[in-house]
């Protein structure tokens, strides 16, 4: 090269370098730079989107134990009310319990009231059936008593039924009805393929069937959770 | 050789050697760049594994409150059980020998009834 000093090129050639060097610099500043912010973009978008995640996940579980506190709640007010029933149901059955024991004695002790009972069932007895021929069932102990009432018995039945109807009533001499019950008698005709029983003990268990709600209302007072009352 | 080509030689060496330097340092940043991305997951996992324990420490401390109240409605429910079961108690009491009266007299009291078909 003419005209040009060895101290030029050296020059210019430095020169050259330095540039190739800034741009260099320049270049690992701009990657630098779009590292940085491609770092905070990735990282801030996956922080977002786990946090929402994380959030959403434990507002489900919030929920859920909610739910299940609601649930419990119910099941336990349901199980209390079930208990104060269950309860004035034992109350009612010994109730019933000490009335049957209370009817037995009455049976026993008061004659005439028991005399009156027995004429008063069999003849409701033979209003029912109206039968010609019936057999009827007392316990051994009312044998001889029922035995007694019977001419007098059938003697009111014809003067109910206005002379229309009369009866030929006989009592069982083999079987008795158990010496445990309050009272009454079994009536069966037709050769026992009609039958009513018709004995204090199941008056009082039908009573207890009909009556339950007048009774446990008699001894609890009304039911502020009812909605029906026919 | 004369001492200019020698120069001219010696000049173009340094250039590519500079060229040579400056590739390297732009090729080294792009690698940089690469793994600062990588961190971004890393550092991520772990902001969300130390934000995921404190909402995790938050329920079970807001569960562990819920469990505690519900055995106290638990206590509470069963003692308006026995306070209710007490006051059936009282009101038998109260009511049941008028209540025996009824049933002993309508058991008692035989209704005698000719059967509705029948034409005297």
């Amino acid at each position: 090269m003419a005209g040009m000093s060895d101290a030029d090129v050296q020059g210019q050639i430095a020169h050259m370098i330095a540039f190739i060097e800034q741009e260099a610099s320049e270049k690992v500043e701009e990657i630098e730079c779009k590292a940085e912010e491609e770092f905070n973009l990735e990282k801030g978008r996956l922080v977002a989107t786990a946090r929402a995640k994380i959030i959403e996940h434990f507002d489900k579980k919030i929920k859920q134990v909610e739910l299940q506190k609601k649930i419990q709640h119910s099941n336990l007010l349901n199980a209390s009310r079930l208990q104060v029933l269950k309860h004035k149901e034992k109350l009612v059955n010994n109730l019933f319990e000490s009335i049957s024991s209370d009817s037995a004695r009455i049976s026993q002790d008061d004659a005439q009231k028991y005399r009156k009972a027995l004429t008063d069932l069999t003849l409701q007895a033979l209003c029912r059936l109206l039968e010609p021929r019936v057999t009827v069932l007392v316990r051994q102990q009312d044998f001889q008593l029922m035995q007694s009432l019977i001419p007098g018995i059938q003697e009111s039945y014809v003067g109910l039924t206005k002379g229309k109807y009369q009866v030929d009533i006989s009592i069982d001499e083999q079987n008795f009805l158990s010496a445990d019950l309050i009272g009454g008698i079994v009536m069966t005709a037709q050769n026992g393929k009609i039958s009513i029983n018709n004995t204090l003990d199941e008056r009082l268990k039908h009573i207890g069937r009909q009556m339950q709600p007048q009774i446990r209302g008699m001894l609890f007072g009304p039911n502020p959770n009812r909605t029906f009352n026919d | 050789m004369t001492a200019g080509m020698a120069q001219k030689t010696e000049g173009i060496q340094q250039l590519l050697i500079a060229e040579k330097k400056a590739t390297e340092r732009v090729v080294d940043a792009r690698k940089r760049k690469a793994q600062r991305i990588k961190a971004a997951k890393r550092e991520a996992d772990s902001e969300i594994q130390a934000f995921k324990n404190e909402k995790d420490a938050q329920y079970k401390a807001y569960e562990a409150e819920v469990l505690g109240k519900k055995s106290d409605n638990e206590v509470q429910i069963q003692q308006v059980t026995n306070q209710k079961v007490k006051e059936l108690e009282v009101m038998l009491k109260k009511n049941q020998s008028i209540a025996a009266d009824a049933v002993k007299g309508m058991l008692f009291q035989i209704e005698i009834q000719l059967h509705e078909n029948v034409k005297l």
